[in-house]
């Protein structure tokens, strides 16, 4: 295959999984935990925009926006019911939490949508674009376009908006910032809504390039991780690049080498990393302090 | 004396009851019986991490699936006797987890998560897809153990030799978190610096204690493959770990008896929802919320707390310092 | 009399902020060495280099007439240097057996198969150690509470217990982070007397970073005061509280002087 069909399509899944990234790294600056959740939130995006494009027969863009408000107004309500009251617990408390809530939400999917697939289908037909030699399919496009529209929101919230900002100061030092007075716990709902709505994006945004069903997110979860991990797991402009990154190694693995490692891929990135560069692309070395 | 004396009588005599069961029991109920002991093995092994050292991985599963491919492929493809197969799948899943967790051990807690995650994505695959030797979907049937000339066939003969390696992997559990090494478990979990500090070296704990937690899942796994008598990929994947998860949460973390009260409840669970298999997703994961919110300690942590259960205190045999007069208090 | 702790020139920078500045310190066997400063002047810095937590910028550690400047922390504490945090840092759920327990982690040498696979009784090396702990609660004089739980205990008798973690293993050298803090005057004095009893006959070298001042006073040999991460003074505790630099080191701060 040509290589730079392989690219536009490999840009088109890694900006899927930079926003993947992005809400993990935002949930993991906050509260120090990662969101194994996360898939599921995708898969309910997904299952969200799909009902309410198809089965409502709302128009796309307006579909899109209230499956991901909705997908915001969950992760809102995940940290106000499951995290406030344990917001102190041990760290693994945390982190078990999101795991019963990823399987809840699985079995929530699987009742209204069993174990069937369901097909989204593309917003403009299934035609390529021709560039010389290159097939470019116009959901690749759309899919880049609009991730890279909602990335560039987040960081015009985090520079421009004193919600943003409150929420920078807030990663950097809890206690700092509840010390001059912002309220944390509402940050806390905050990043938790927003991580799950750029979650809820990326799962509507992947209904057309996948197909649909309850298990969709544990593969999109393990590209965000090792995007994540890629990106140094602490930084937001890491885990937008390292996305990209993943989404191109992916497909040029799959294209010139073999489709069967393009689904192990994420393994391999992850465990590259953690031995050579530890602190990933963007991360900054740790600085060794008790 | 008193307590320990009535804790070794009472498991001698439930041990002696439990022999007994084959000659009470309808072919399922033995089945499902079986099932609940080999799940004692795995649980008390993720308990080792999850509960005892506070470690988050989710490769058990996985580890599992190595075991029963393990016992699987070593006698129905080498025709190798089943008394070597099974310690090898021990070995095997302890070698392979080993190997796969140490990049993560040295780095920060989230990351052996993350690796394992991926860990267990890829042994999947690789049984999935290594068709010349794991069979890929088609599954894996396995040739009943053999001890001597006598097959042992069905569920009930494949029963006295869960029993036996069961009450052994239970033994050495409840030896191992009496000894230093349990408590170099805790140590780590508690405070990795005072660990530290008190001589402990907490990446040599962290690669013991997923060591020795992959090993109790390869037994485990060796023994499911016996039960099942058939084994696929898929029955390693994720709900396979929910499933883990919940019998270390809800049976109690950090308890060798919360692995046997937990894998009780959550072997019976399934069958009794038989009819509704899609809601055990969500049972499990809310059990699993709910449990860790409300009580983290289980239901054996319920049932120490009401003396129902005896304190599982992590020294051996101290009960004996009970018995020892009272030396006045120093004024 | 040999040197059991020789710090030449140690250094620990985190970032740009220099917490322990080329500081040279000996201590002497069988002594109580004070440490002393006012708040962030670096003590506990000082103790987290020797004990291995932080790595230093610059200097060496000797231990013994080792060189353990690169020594991990799990190691040094098997040579014998152990320590308490300035807070409690206890597992209240288990018992005051099983938290000391921890402390004898490098000594206790069991064979692990024969303790997985011997009858009861056998394991000699576990018994062995639970009559360590005992013997080292009852010195303490807290053998009563051996199988409590130990978040059950008083603050007193939690202090005492992370003291028995410490010395359960008999270490040569141990270093003490605030042991004062949180105690009754009576308390103190108790402490006091045992700290005497320790080093006279148990042979320990003890170094004490203290904020209750009256507590330095009475019970070091030698002390030395830190401040911004230098040693600004040494010698004996008479010779310390009339220095100038030590004065002006705690001016406008509350010395604590009289201990409360």
């Amino acid at each position: 295959m040509d290589i730079a069909t392989l690219l536009v399509a490999g840009l088109a899944n890694g900006s899927l999984y930079s926003l993947m990234a992005l809400g993990l790294v935002l949930v993991y600056k906050t509260q120090d935990v990662i969101n194994f959740a996360h898939g599921e939130v995708l898969a309910t995006g997904a299952f969200l925009g799909y009902t309410l494009y198809k089965v409502v027969g709302l128009p796309y863009p307006i579909a899109f926006v209230v499956a991901i408000l909705l997908g915001g107004l969950l992760g809102g309500l995940i940290e106000r019911i499951a995290f406030r009251p344990i917001a102190h617990h041990p760290h693994i408390t945390l982190a078990m939490v999101t795991v019963g809530l990823s399987f809840a939400l699985k079995g929530a999917l699987r009742i209204p949508y069993g174990r069937d697939i369901y097909v989204f289908p593309p917003l403009m037909g299934h035609t390529p674009i021709m560039v010389g030699a290159t097939a470019i399919s116009p959901q690749s496009i759309v899919t880049i376009v609009v991730a890279l529209m909602l990335a560039g929101a987040l960081f015009a919230f985090f520079a421009y908006t004193t919600m943003g900002k409150q929420m920078r100061a807030t990663q950097q030092n809890i206690t700092g910032a509840a010390l001059v007075g912002i309220n944390t716990g509402r940050i806390f709902s905050f990043t938790w809504a927003l991580s799950c709505l750029i979650g809820a994006a990326a799962g509507v945004l992947a209904g057309p390039l996948s197909l649909l069903y309850p298990d969709m997110g544990t593969n999109y979860l393990l590209k965000g991780f090792a995007a994540a991990v890629l990106g140094g797991l602490e930084s937001v402009p890491g885990a937008m690049v390292a996305g990209l990154i993943v989404g191109v190694i992916e497909m040029l693995f799959g294209g010139l080498i073999s489709t069967a490692f393009q689904e192990v891929s994420a393994f391999f990135i992850i465990i590259i990393v953690l031995m050579f560069r530890p602190h990933g692309l963007f991360g900054q070395k740790p600085v060794h302090r008790v | 004396m008193w307590v320990r004396f009535c804790e070794r009588w009472f498991g001698l005599l439930l041990i002696l009851g439990l022999a007994c069961l084959p000659f009470f029991l309808d072919k399922y109920t033995q089945f499902v019986v079986n099932l609940i002991l080999v799940y004692v093995t795995v649980g008390i092994g993720l308990n080792f991490l999850l509960g005892y050292t506070g470690q988050f991985a989710f490769a058990h599963a996985a580890l599992m699936g190595i075991g029963a491919y393990t016992v699987g492929l070593l006698t129905t493809r080498l025709g190798i006797s089943f008394w070597i197969a099974l310690p090898l799948a021990g070995v095997a899943a302890a070698a392979i987890g080993g190997i796969g967790a140490l990049p993560a051990l040295r780095m920060k807690r989230a990351y052996l998560a993350l690796v394992t995650l991926a860990f267990a994505e890829l042994i999947q695959w690789v049984l999935i897809r290594w068709k010349d030797v794991t069979l890929g979907t088609d599954g894996v049937s396995i040739r009943p153990p053999r001890f001597f000339d006598y097959a042992l066939k069905g569920d009930y003969k494949i029963f006295w030799l869960i029993l036996v390696v069961t009450v052994i992997m239970y033994v050495i559990a409840r030896r191992l978190t009496e000894s230093r090494i349990g408590r170099s478990w805790v140590a780590v979990r508690e405070n990795e610096i005072v660990a530290q500090c008190n001589g402990i070296n907490v990446t040599a704990t962290k690669l013991v204690v997923f060591m020795v937690s992959a090993f109790y899942a390869g037994i485990g796994g060796g023994l499911f493959a016996a039960t099942l008598g058939y084994i696929v990929p898929d029955g390693f994947g994720l709900l396979q770990l929910v499933l883990h998860f919940s019998i270390v949460v809800i049976g109690g973390m950090g308890s060798v008896f919360g692995g046997v009260i937990g894998s009780l409840l959550l072997t019976t669970l399934p069958e009794l929802l038989r009819e509704y298999p899609q809601a055990l997703e969500l049972i499990y994961g809310i059990l699993l919320c709910i449990f860790i919110i409300f009580m983290p300690t289980g239901i054996a942590g319920f049932l120490k707390q009401w003396r129902v259960l005896p304190p599982e205190v992590m020294s051996r045999n101290w009960q004996a310092l009970r018995d020892r007069p009272r030396p006045e208090k120093r004024s | 009399m040999s040197d059991i702790l020789a710090v030449d020139g140690l250094t620990v920078r985190f970032g740009g902020l220099t917490a322990v500045d080329s500081v040279s310190l000996k201590v002497p066997e069988r002594e109580i060495h004070g440490l002393i400063g006012p708040n962030g002047a670096g003590k506990t810095t000082f103790f987290n280099a020797v004990s291995g937590l932080v790595t230093p910028s610059g200097g060496s550690i000797g231990f013994l007439g080792r060189t353990i400047t690169t020594m991990p922390p799990y190691a040094r504490a098997a040579l014998g240097i152990r320590r308490t945090f300035q807070s409690l840092q206890l597992i209240p759920r288990l018992t005051v057996l099983e938290n000391v327990l921890m402390g004898l982690h490098t000594e206790i040498r069991t064979n692990p198969w024969a303790s997985l696979f011997t009858l009861r009784g056998r394991d000699k090396g576990e018994k062995e150690a639970q009559a360590r702990v005992l013997a080292t609660l009852d010195y303490l004089g807290i053998g009563a509470t051996i199988l409590s739980q130990t978040g059950t205990l008083t603050f007193a008798q939690q202090r005492y217990v992370e003291i028995a973690r410490a010395i359960v293993s008999s270490p040569p050298f141990l270093m003490l982070d605030e042991p004062a803090a949180g105690l009754s005057p009576n308390e103190v004095r108790d402490l006091d007397r045992l700290l005497r009893r320790l080093r006279d006959e148990r042979g320990i070298t003890i170094l004490l970073v203290e904020h209750v001042i009256s507590l330095v006073l009475g019970v070091c040999e030698q002390v030395s005061v830190l401040d911004n991460g230098r040693l600004i003074a040494e010698g004996t505790p008479e010779q310390v509280a009339n220095d100038p630099k030590v004065k002006a080191a705690y001016l406008g701060e509350d010395s604590g002087a009289d201990g409360h």
